[in-house]
């Protein structure tokens, strides 16, 4: 510094040239050091954290694609989706759910942008879902079948397992069955374990008959050294002796079965006439039994053990899918001509879960027994978990159930967004660029649930006839209690709130203490009370449907939660807001509704949402009262015999599907609290 | 201006005797004052002087429990429906804007005039459109509260109170919450405004605008009135002033 300094000021002019930070200050590297590993205890939340999701994560999509058996949701996809709700009127469901869907395309176009990744993405979807199980179908064979041919009864404990020497099968007209003996469980204990069913059932029996005679021959050679000795008194001596009689006169023992050893007889025969399309006799290393089907119906394998040594022979087949057996309640069929094609009442379907052909006759009988069908596809899949053979018989059954309505939804939401687009175009709004469509789509959301709710509940007449609200069920059911929850306990919450900040003390103390007893109650009390104490007040209030009883449960329970939000949002006005309102002269209620409801519902839109997303998983609630709503119908469904202990598969299932709607609700809500005062400010309609 | 009505010497606001307490602590003391029509009025004083709360006591967004104010030739104190009848003819800007932050710009100040006065939606626009061109914003009518300067938003908030033709502006501190730079658009307005014949009563530390647009300063302090004069009067050095009037004018400079 000199002199200068003093006089005038210091220019500081060299320039520091403008350079890129650090590479450890940007990016990913600077991220994942700020925030993952910042201090030891970051890195070591991190890591935990990495661990201990990478084995969950594995574990359950581990679980997902070998061992879970999905055929209960991919058989029972409409009951999860619709319940019991008459197949004659199930247009009226599909009629609403691409009302919601080209809705929800309208409000897209009006207040979101066109998103090419979304449409990349919901294009994908569609054309995967037609592509990818026609793709599977075509380049996987069905996984082999398993059945076992024996020549004992097998006894354990109480129960007799005699061999079936006869099973059914569905077959279609020129398919091709192909039985032999399975290579491998000779000697692979695993694999034979694994195998379900009747084989399954024998060879374990099998096994632990051999067990106890085993512990029987020890327990002889026990006795006879004790009966040798002189230790015991006469009356010991008598039981031991009883004892080793009854173990003397069972049958000698083997130590292992001669598993796939001894030759088994097989024959094909058609069902309707008892004649044999095809019969071999097939040992361990030789012979397959190749028979082509002539029509369209039930078959029957016979296997028998060739010789007399007992023996059990695990049978390979292509060609015999398992089956289930579905009830249905039709409503009178009807032709062009006005003739009756089918009377109404019960139907007995059996379909082959492979590839879901269907056929309505009786299934074969000898000596006025039913005979059995393989009823469980993981057959196909014991002792042998097998990626292409899951594909083939879960992923492709479910996509192609999904792929028509993934298209359908796809047409509905571009009409809806090309119904915007062209109102927008034809009758452009004066000011705002999307107004028009902003009013209509405004419009839709309001009438969408009121239109499907009358299509789905009917008017009466001989177009839409008033259904039973005993048989809504699944998705729909739940559905139903969310949208009308929503759009009755908003208005009732509001009001609640108003009231309880009312100026009038009784108004005020009514809201108070309405909202403060429901909040202490539970909502499977209030529930219960919809369902049993209300008919006591008036035998007539029974009468009225329980789902309805349920939805003024669930309306009643969650506008107290939603009455305490809003008050909230009310609260965090500014006094300001409500003073200058007065100040231009507007009455007290215009000052509520065009002032302060508008800001307060916006600034607890969070809250709102939240209520809505734990109202719309609170109605699986009602599966307690008897409702049968997704939880109800999962509840039921795993209930019948047939599905007995896919119960992880269901409840995941309706996981997903809880998840994927509370999600969306939650992301739609993240995406208008975004949008702020800028897209979401009061449209001028 | 015409004062509709009333006789030219007949004072458009009167205040007699006006008493208000905040729980125990007495906020307005025997205050009385009258304001003629077309006059500007600047009030001036420490904060809690009691200036905010006696215009906000005449078009009652807070009540006095003692004395009598006449607006307009009614008494505010009587009855709410009285009440309405002299809000939409008193407009008032805020220290704070209060403008409606989820209404644009434009519809922030036709709510008024469409609602409390039902004048047609596009009448209301165009007088609204107007008025904006007039506080020098028109480009601004489609745009949200949120997205203007503190200037802007002070400024559409005199258009809204202008929007109901109040024969009264109240003004309560407009440039406070202002940056320096846009305290002097507003001022603008405020000054064009004064020249129009339209009734002024402003609560400001602007000491400029005092002295240049008032006819009358009216010093406040400890809730009550202390002192009024012309501005050259009330802020001339040379005259003998009461002491909390030479403690506060010394303490400005």
């Amino acid at each position: 510094m000199t002199m200068e300094s003093n006089l005038a000021p210091t220019i500081y002019d060299q320039e520091p040239e403008r350079r890129s930070p650090p590479l450890l200050e940007i990016g990913v590297l600077a991220w994942m050091r700020q925030n993952l590993f910042k201090t030891w205890i970051d890195t070591l939340v991190t890591v935990v954290a990495f661990l201990v999701g990478i084995s969950v994560i594995t574990a359950v999509i581990t679980w997902a694609v070998r061992d879970a058996n999905w055929y209960v949701i991919i058989y029972n996809l409409r009951l999860f989706f619709v319940g019991r709700y008459p197949v004659s009127e199930e247009w009226r469901v599909w009629a609403a759910l691409l009302l919601f869907a080209f809705t929800g395309g309208a409000a897209w176009a009006a207040w979101a942008r066109a998103s090419r990744r979304a449409v990349i993405a919901a294009v994908v979807i569609v054309v995967a879902s037609f592509i990818i199980p026609t793709v599977i179908v075509q380049t996987i064979p069905l996984p082999y079948a398993y059945f076992a041919a024996g020549n004992i009864p097998v006894t354990s404990g109480s129960s007799t397992q005699t061999p079936q020497p006869q099973v059914t099968f569905i077959g279609a007209a020129g398919e091709t069955v192909m039985i032999r003996v399975a290579q491998g469980y000779e000697t692979d204990d695993v694999a034979l374990s694994g195998l379900n069913s009747f084989a399954d059932d024998v060879t374990n029996l099998l096994r632990a008959n051999a067990q106890t005679r085993l512990t029987n021959d020890q327990r002889a050679v026990e006795i006879n050294a004790a009966l040798a000795g002189d230790l015991l008194t006469a009356g010991q001596r008598q039981r031991l002796e009883r004892e080793l009689s009854r173990l003397t006169s069972l049958p000698p023992v083997t130590e292992t079965y001669a598993v796939n050893q001894a030759p088994v007889d097989v024959r094909v025969l058609r069902a309707s006439t008892f004649e044999p399309v095809g019969e071999a006799s097939l040992t361990l290393n030789g012979g397959e039994l190749i028979v082509t089907l002539p029509e369209t119906g039930w078959y029957i394998l016979e296997k028998l053990a060739a010789d007399g040594a007992e023996s059990v022979t695990v049978l390979q087949t292509r060609g015999l899918y398992p089956l289930f057996e579905r009830n249905l309640i039709r409503s009178q069929q009807v032709d062009a001509a006005g003739n009756i094609t089918a009377a109404a009442g019960r139907v007995n379907q059996y379909v082959r879960m492979s590839d879901g052909v269907t056929i309505e006759e009786v299934r074969p009988r000898i000596d006025g027994t039913d005979l059995p069908f393989n009823g469980i596809i993981n057959n196909q899949l014991r002792g042998q978990s097998d990626a292409a053979g899951y594909a083939r018989l879960f992923l492709a059954p479910l996509l192609q159930q999904i792929s028509i309505p993934a298209l359908l939804i796809g047409i509905a939401v571009t009409a809806g967004f090309g119904f915007s687009r062209l109102a927008d175009r034809l009758a452009p709004h004066p000011i705002l660029p999307r107004g028009t469509s902003r009013r209509n789509a405004a419009w839709l959301i309001v009438a969408a649930p009121i239109i499907a709710i009358v299509l789905i509940y009917g008017l009466g007449g001989n177009v839409l006839p008033v259904t039973e609200t005993s048989l809504w069920g699944g998705l729909l059911l739940t559905l139903f209690l969310t949208i009308t929850g929503i759009t009755l306990s908003f208005p009732l919450g509001v009001l609640l709130a108003l009231g309880r900040r009312s100026s009038l003390p009784i108004v005020s103390l009514i809201c108070t203490v309405y909202i403060e007893f429901v909040r202490g109650v539970p909502l499977i009390t209030v529930l219960f009370i919809s369902q049993l104490l209300i008919p006591l007040v008036d035998p007539r209030l029974a009468e009225f449907p329980n789902v309805f009883r349920a939805t003024i449960a669930v309306i009643l329970f969650s506008a107290a939660y939603l009455a305490e939000n809003v008050r909230g949002g009310l609260q965090s006005i500014p006094k300001g807001q409500v003073e200058a309102a007065r100040a231009l002269g507007l009455p007290g209620w215009r000052i509520t509704w065009s002032i302060t409801l508008p800001q307060a519902l916006r600034a607890v839109i969070p809250a709102l949402v939240g209520q809505f997303i734990s109202l719309y998983k609170d109605t699986s609630l009602v599966a307690i009262v008897g409702l049968t709503d997704l939880t109800g119908i999962a509840e039921n469904v795993y209930a019948q015999t047939e599905y007995i202990g896919l119960r992880r598969e269901g409840l995941l299932f309706i996981a997903v599907i809880y998840f994927v709607v509370s999600f969306s609700m939650a992301t739609l809500s993240r995406r208008i609290e975004r949008s702020g005062a800028g897209v979401l400010r009061r449209a001028r309609l | 201006m015409t004062t509709n009505g009333h006789a030219p010497d007949q004072p458009i606001i009167e205040c007699r005797n006006v008493n208000k307490w905040y729980g125990e602590f007495h906020a307005l003391r025997d205050v009385s004052l009258s304001v003629q029509p077309s006059e500007v009025v600047v009030i001036i004083g420490p904060s809690g002087s009691g200036k905010s709360t006696l215009i906000r006591c005449i078009n009652q967004l807070e009540t006095h429990q003692e004395g009598t104010i006449i607006v307009d030739g009614i008494d505010v104190g009587q009855n709410s429906a009285n009440i309405a009848a002299v809000r939409s003819e008193v407009g008032m800007v805020f220290q704070q804007f209060n403008l409606f932050p989820h209404l644009s710009v434009l519809d922030n100040i036709t709510l008024g005039p469409r609602e409390v006065r039902h004048v047609r939606r596009a009448i209301a626009e165009r007088k609204g459109l107007e008025l904006l061109e007039r506080v020098g914003i028109p480009e601004k009518a489609h745009q949200f509260p949120g997205q203007l300067s503190g200037g802007q938003q002070q400024r559409v908030a005199i258009a809204r109170a202008l929007a109901m033709e109040p024969k009264i502006l109240l003004f309560d501190e407009p440039t406070s919450a202002l940056d320096p730079e846009m305290i002097k658009e507003v001022l603008d307005v405020m000054r064009e405004l004064a020249g129009t014949g339209i009734t002024m009563l402003v609560v400001t530390h602007e000491m400029g605008f005092a002295r240049e647009v008032a006819d009358r300063v009216l010093f406040f302090d400890q809730g009550r009135l202390v002192e009024e004069g012309t501005p050259e009067v009330l802020f001339a050095r040379n005259l003998k002033h009461h002491p909390r009037t030479d403690a506060f004018l010394m303490n400005l400079l």
